[in-house]
């Protein structure tokens, strides 16, 4: 509650805290969301041929894990700010379980058939698919919760 | 501001800035560009800089994400130009917004400077024992040039 009341105080009454934090949010999604992408991508056969998906998701997982981090991170403290909007907002729970689902899904589901030796092409394709629908179904839940009040 | 008045006025621009959905929906393909398609642009300059990705060549990095990036970055600014243009009596006297068109610019020039000497020779610079400085350059300012619009985009709101 301290803690809750400290975060809330600073990012409401420094001007730039905010800002800082929203800046740090989405740069974080950006990341995160851009580089499960490129494997995703590579899963759909639409770009970088020349490696295999596994190694694309070697490349890209540090990325993804780190950029996620800063992405609650800052998300926890934007949420402490107004947490009594977000409370009662009809759109923000959405997000998190769109969120909590594609978490779960890309350290699961779309990393086994990601590494996969030899994945049928029809199943690499929709998982893919459904990695990039999840990721972006977040992005649509976090400009809505701002919007739909 | 009568031109930016008018901008905003025309019939589907009024209509796009006063629906419910339609802003937001815009504003999120907006975001969602940046993420799938800036991803790339990062994953590029990365690999110009040889930090990651050391296993690909330069030139299917850059060749292969190429149409995907002009597709991304066509929907981007088409997106974030509606936008702008729905409000533009709030856009027109705001800075932020001018320095994020100024470095749309920039970035444009940085493509005129170095798409015939880094981005059209990858094969070159894929020959070269180690990466050649002018493609290092390219990618820092590449990253930095991003980074400054993006902030710039964010930053947009907080001006009053």
């Amino acid at each position: 509650m301290l803690l809750q009341n400290a975060i809330a105080d600073t990012l409401n009454n420094t001007e730039w805290a905010f800002a800082l934090a929203e800046c740090v949010h989405i740069g974080g999604f950006a990341v995160a969301i851009g580089s499960v992408a490129l494997v995703d991508f590579r899963m759909l056969n639409l770009g970088l041929r020349g490696e295999t998906a596994a190694r694309i998701l070697r490349y890209t997982e540090l990325w993804t894990l780190i950029a996620l981090l800063f992405v609650v991170f800052s998300g926890v403290a934007l949420f402490l700010s107004q947490a009594d909007i977000y409370r009662v907002n009809l759109i923000f729970p959405l997000k998190m379980y769109a969120l909590a689902a594609a978490f779960i899904y890309n350290f699961t589901v779309h990393r086994k058939v990601a590494t996969m030796e030899n994945p049928p092409p029809v199943l690499s394709k929709l998982v893919a698919t459904v990695s990039l629908l999840l990721w972006v179904s977040v992005v649509f839940g976090g400009i809505f919760t701002g919007f739909l009040v | 501001m009568p031109t930016a008045h008018s901008i905003q006025s025309i019939g589907f621009l009024t209509a796009f800035s006063e629906s419910v959905l339609a802003y937001p929906i815009v504003l999120s393909i907006h975001l969602a560009c940046i993420a799938l398609f800036g991803g790339m642009i990062l994953a590029t300059d990365l690999r110009l800089l040889g930090l990651t990705f050391n296993s690909l060549t330069i030139t299917e990095m850059v060749t292969s994400l190429r149409p995907w990036k002009r597709v991304g970055g066509t929907i981007m600014i088409a997106m974030g130009l509606l936008l702008a243009a729905s409000e533009a009596e709030k856009y027109a006297p705001n800075p932020f917004f001018w320095t994020k068109m100024i470095i749309l610019g920039l970035i444009g020039v940085h493509a005129l400077i170095f798409r015939p000497i880094v981005y059209s020779k990858t094969e070159e610079l894929d020959q070269s024992p180690v990466i050649p400085t002018k493609a290092k350059v390219a990618a820092i300012l590449s990253l930095g040039l991003w980074t400054t619009m993006f902030v710039m985009g964010r930053l947009i709101a907080y001006w009053d």
